[in-house]
């Protein structure tokens, strides 16, 4: 197990505009270890990666590739090197075929230079079977596939170029538990073989089912690195936050009241499938489901995106017909989408424009905006949510994805909903900005604000919410009480419609 | 902590079976297999009405007439699969075509008077290229301001005279090699070499990933950079073979090109299938589409339409072709 | 990668442009005493106002991250339609202008509800019908031109009122307008919105459907009018007026410093564009330059105007 390292990294640092992203940062990794790269969004783990991915060059430090040093002036270099990475944000072709995303920028090719076609998809084939995906066309264009299969196709990828270390930059961000699962036992295998994974990830369940040693950051600095037995995950979160947290998930007692929406039967596409649901003043209502259930299609039906093509909605005892994002927000029904930055943001803008977004009619004298009290809404919410930034007139896209959200959901609380919807608040978001999030949360409810929240995380739906809803298949298959929703209930109720039973 | 539900490895519907050949044809082709059957529907109506309509001397009409256009057609195309867009072509066209029967007025050989519009169009449209892709300003601006630059180039200095007393020799266009006009030649040589070229060389390939992604094209080690430029130049060069069929088909050369010759080369690359986002279609679609513009013409004159109604028609039958498209791909989704 | 909306480097790209213009200014009345005379000045004014109303509208559409090509064609259809509603159909001459003002407006909503109800990217619907409606005014005129209008309607191309031409009180007056509706309206704020982020803007609640349509709309009544002031400024119809204008307006566009991506843009850079190109116009063919040789030069402040900018901009901010 204490193999020398295949790539160490020794006093890294580098700069932007000025600014200290990484501050003399060593790391290594050893063949045949998954080593986890831990901290808050903002700690440096990117920057490092990126420089032992060839994609930024370092002010400062040394890299090492099996006792050499090395300098990556591109991403061609570290390859060569290899080290391979699977980012976040899937680098893939839509237009292209799965082989020809493998072997991309690295074709065999015959005598003569033309590409080796039929050698270019025999051997995608045989990678794509060691990672147990026999299911998989390599002749399907990758805008066809799920994500859970682009990010196979992205391993492949790597191990085509016959990586000895695999970089994996939050790797089930966006994957279902069922995902989850097959992803690490691929990630296990590779090891088995010797491949030395840097494994990035919020989620302190895969860490340790997972990590041989784990590096945290924070703030762009070293902190410790720790076999993975001598730490629990308690002091892993202070080591990432500095300080300790009291408690993951606040969840605030409000008092439930009336109810506010009422859904009967609701009908959009294959997605929605005569939901019926209720929901209170005061109240936290999860919903749970695996990606694909119709969890976030029946939000979108809600909030006028995808108009629902029969059912009711009734809202405070009146049925009303929602066929426009504006007119759910007329109504009081707001939406923090899942993709923060696709739907969420406009990144160029500034914090006080995003803020006023969604309310711009009444903060305007007929089609004038008044100015300042733009400026004294956004400045209020800004404090009032605990959004760090220079100043309101910063472009959101500087700010870290907690902050980002936090706008997001300013932007809504402007216009007094009686409803929000949550879509993944959480997602991408780090420790501290996670409790914050809920922590605002708890003081909605209270204020008598109705929460649908949409969660694929298992704890955050079962500790946040008064009731949770359980949607597979398109259908509702579960109502649980928050004293009975165990992970074993929900989850049998998220898998429902695979045995063919409907609870 | 999470709930680990134990499944099966999940098989999607569409993986589980590979598609049949048709439908994978369908999915690949879609927009050129539509732009096929409008020329070969055309064909038989028009024919219907009037048989003159296939008659060899129409058909060369067809074919000869608007091979430049066409040729042209496939660098755009190009430009276009890449993510750039090019309004210049047009007085590029006009610019070369001058300095091509310049030369051979001036009685230099032939073949130079050949090769030069070539060269000189990979040199201009290098220069393009190193503003698009090193001085990151975006493709329209910069085509935009060369349109400028070349269009009223050439008018001050040609003064707008045309060229007459070109040597037959140079008159490569009116000239058949085994009985087929050169044009038409040039036309499906050139159509077929660059679809395989774009289809199965890894240039062509990295110029789909480009247009698709081009940051992830540089994160993958494409040099998105050499690439862009790269594309740009073979525009160039297939501009000025676009040229030679242009400058070569009448005994004159006039010094102003069609009016909008980029956007009917424009059209026919997107009317063919090539999405004007970048990362999709192909070349043999925007050669397909030039047919099918210059079969409407032809129809519309031997169906006896006023010809100052063409090209209201013309634009009526394109609009036609862009919101079927639409609706075919709404269908899909 | 992230571009930034940046007020500064905004401001500097216009402070730079302004810089120019007084540059180019002073550069040509040396070169002839005729240039920098009252008369000429007004005189180019009268010249740039149908490319300017066009360029107005222009700003907005691409603001929005959007263009509209066909703005030449529903130019010469609007111009072709006043000569033939007034001389063939007979109506009033006033009646004939609105209608022919209307069609045009009609068609700018064609473009709208083609761009927004069946999704087709502007650069591909606004392509389309630019051959369609050029194809229009070519069938409709038959290539006949329509001359012998009343000595009235001249007023508005030719005419002054108060010393000023005709034509530019309109331009000003719709300068000013624009400029106060993008900068402090809520349509300017959903403007630059969906021009940065359109799904965003959509999930925000703004009329992202509406405001595009209100917008290609605009376009088509801007070109329209232009169309109308173009046949009173030449005294006669053609169905061929306007072509290429298009490239002449998103040109100042560009060049003012509205990025051709969407998500920032002022009127007042457009401006600075429009009239930054017109002296070079002038100046270059008072000074002997041949009138094709100007429309190099313009190509050329184009290309070098925004490679300048940018250069500014990355060692400035970054």
């Amino acid at each position: 197990m204490t193999a020398a390292p295949y790539v160490s990294l020794t006093g890294m640092s580098k700069s932007f505009v000025g600014v200290k992203a990484l501050k003399d940062v060593s790391f290594d990794v050893r063949p045949g270890e998954v080593h986890a790269l831990l901290g808050e969004n903002g700690a440096g783990k990117s920057t490092l990666i990126k420089m032992m991915s060839g994609l930024y060059s370092p002010d400062a430090g040394t890299i090492t590739v099996d006792g050499r040093e090395v300098r990556f002036a591109s991403t061609r270099d570290a390859s060569a090197a290899g080290i391979a990475t699977v980012y976040q944000e899937l680098l893939l072709f839509p237009e292209l075929t799965v082989a020809e995303n493998v072997f991309l920028g690295n074709y065999p090719r015959r005598p003569g230079g033309w590409i080796d076609w039929s050698e270019v998809r025999t051997r995608t084939r045989a990678l794509l079977d060691q990672l147990d995906t026999f299911d998989l066309d390599v002749d399907a264009k990758v805008l066809t596939l799920s994500v859970a299969q682009r990010q196979r196709v992205e391993i492949a990828k790597a191990l085509s170029k016959n990586a000895r270390i695999l970089i994996m930059d939050e790797p089930t961000a966006s994957l279902v538990e069922a995902d989850v699962q097959r992803l690490m036992a691929v990630v296990r295998q590779l090891r088995e073989r010797g491949v030395g994974i840097v494994y990035v990830s919020h989620r302190m369940p895969e860490i340790f089912a997972l990590a041989d040693r784990v590096t945290v950051l924070r703030d762009g600095g070293y902190v410790a690195t720790r076999d993975i037995g001598e730490v629990d995950e308690a002091a892993l979160v202070s080591m990432m936050v500095g300080r300790p947290i009291d408690s993951l998930f606040p969840k605030a007692d409000a008092k439930i009241g009336d109810t506010v929406l009422e859904v009967k039967n609701l009908n959009h596409g294959r997605h929605v499938q005569d939901i019926s649901f209720s929901l209170r003043r005061g109240e936290i209502l999860g919903v749970a489901g695996l990606v694909g259930s119709g969890r976030t299609e029946l939000a979108l039906t809600l909030f006028g995106m995808t108009p629902a093509t029969s059912g009711e909605i009734v809202l405070e005892g009146r049925t009303v017909a929602i066929t426009s994002p504006r007119q759910a927000r007329d109504l009081g029904i707001a939406y923090v989408p899942e993709d923060r930055g696709q739907q969420g943001l406009v990144k160029q803008m500034a914090i006080r424009k995003n803020v006023s977004m969604a309310s711009i009619e009444r903060l305007s004298a007929g089609i004038f905006i008044k100015a300042g009290e733009e400026a004294q809404r956004a400045l209020d919410a800004v404090k009032r949510l605990s959004v760090r930034c220079r100043n309101i007139g910063q472009p959101v896209g500087e700010l870290s994805g907690g902050n980002q959200q936090k706008v997001v959901i300013a932007k809504w609380l402007e216009t007094n909903p009686k409803v929000l919807i949550l879509d993944e608040p959480t997602r991408g978001v780090d420790v501290g900005a996670k409790a914050e999030i809920h922590t605002i949360m708890g003081e909605l409810v209270k204020q008598g604000v109705a929460i649908l929240m949409i969660s694929s995380e298992l704890p955050e739906v079962l500790g946040m919410s008064d009731r949770v809803l359980v949607i597979s298949g398109g259908r509702l298959t579960g109502e649980i009480d928050r004293a009975d929703a165990t992970p074993e209930r929900v989850g049998m109720a998220m898998t429902a419609h695979q045995s063919g039973e409907a609870a | 902590m999470s709930a680990i539900v134990d499944l099966p490895p999940t098989r999607p519907a569409s993986a589980a079976q590979r598609p049949g050949f048709f439908q994978r044809l369908f999915a690949d082709y879609g927009q050129e297999l539509v732009v096929l059957a409008a020329i070969v529907a055309l064909f038989v109506v028009v024919t219907m009405v009037n048989p003159r309509f296939i008659s060899a001397n129409n058909l060369t009409t067809i074919f000869s007439g608007n091979a430049y256009i066409a040729v042209a057609a496939i660098g755009m195309a190009m430009v276009i699969i890449t993510g750039h867009i090019d309004v210049s072509v047009g007085a590029l066209i006009g610019v070369l075509a001058t300095i091509s029967g310049t030369l051979a007025v001036a009685g230099y050989p032939v073949w130079i008077a050949w090769l030069a519009p070539v060269l000189v169009g990979m040199a201009v449209n290098a220069c393009i290229g190193i503003l698009v892709a090193y001085a990151r300003i975006p493709s329209i601006v910069v085509t935009l301001g060369a349109l400028s630059i070349m269009r009223g180039g050439l008018i001050s200095v040609t003064g707008g005279t045309w060229i007459t007393n070109l040597p037959p020799d140079f008159l490569i266009a009116q000239k058949s090699v085994f009985g087929l006009p050169v044009p038409l030649v040039f036309m499906v040589v050139l159509t077929v070499a660059a679809a395989l070229w774009m289809r199965y060389s890894a240039f062509g390939r990295s110029l789909y990933a480009i247009g698709g992604n081009a940051e992830a094209a540089l994160a993958t080690g494409i040099p998105v950079e050499r690439r862009t430029v790269a594309v740009f130049i073979i525009h160039g060069a297939f501009a000025g073979l676009a040229t030679i069929l242009f400058a070569t088909q009448l005994q004159v050369i006039q010094s102003t090109v069609p009016p909008n010759l980029e956007l009917t080369v424009i059209t026919a690359a997107v009317i063919g299938g090539v999405s004007i986002l970048g990362g999709s279609g192909t070349v043999i679609g925007s050669t397909l589409a030039t047919i099918l513009f210059a079969t409407i013409g032809s129809a519309l004159i031997f169906v006896n339409v006023s010809a100052y109604w063409l090209r209201a028609v013309i634009g009526l039958l394109i609009l036609a072709t862009v919101l079927a498209d639409m609706l075919r791909r709404r269908g899909r989704i | 990668m992230i571009h930034r909306m940046n007020w500064k480097s905004l401001l500097r790209h216009e402070t730079f442009l302004a810089l120019l213009l007084v540059v180019v200014l002073i550069v040509l009345s040396f070169q002839s005493d005729r240039f920098f005379t009252v008369s000429n000045l007004l005189n180019q004014g009268r010249l740039m106002t149908e490319i300017g109303l066009i360029a107005i509208a222009m700003t907005f559409v691409i603001a929005t991250g959007g263009i509209d090509l066909s703005v030449g064609s529903i130019l010469g259809l609007a111009a072709i339609l006043t000569g033939v509603f007034w001389q063939n159909i007979g109506l009033p001459l006033p009646l004939a202008a609105v209608a022919a003002i209307a069609v045009g407006t009609l068609a700018g909503f064609g473009n709208g509800l083609i761009i927004t109800r069946f999704s087709v990217p502007p650069l591909i619907a606004t392509l389309a019908t630019l051959a369609l409606y050029r194809g229009l005014a070519e069938g409709i005129s038959q290539a006949r031109s329509v001359r012998g209008y009343p000595d009235w309607f001249y007023v508005l191309g030719q005419g002054e009122v108060l010393g000023v031409p005709t034509q530019l009180w309109i331009l000003a007056v719709a300068a000013i307008i624009a400029s106060i509706i993008l900068a402090y309206t809520r349509w300017g704020r959903t403007v630059y919105a969906i021009g940065s982020n359109e799904v965003a803007s959509r999930f925000s609640g703004l009329s992202v459907e509406k405001t595009k349509l209100a917008l290609y709309t605009a376009s088509g009544f801007a070109a329209a009018v232009a169309g109308v002031i173009f046949v009173s400024r030449v005294s006669t119809t053609r169905s061929d007026m306007g072509t290429g204008i298009e490239l002449d307006a998103i040109t100042a566009v560009v060049l003012g410093g509205t990025s051709i991506f969407g998500g920032r843009g002022t009127i007042a850079g457009t401006m600075i564009g429009l009239c930054l190109i017109q002296a070079l116009k002038n100046g270059l063919s008072l000074a002997g330059v041949k009138g094709d040789g100007t429309i190099m030069l313009i190509g050329a402040v184009l290309i070098l105007a925004i490679l300048a900018s940018n250069l500014f901009e990355r060692s400035g901010t970054r």
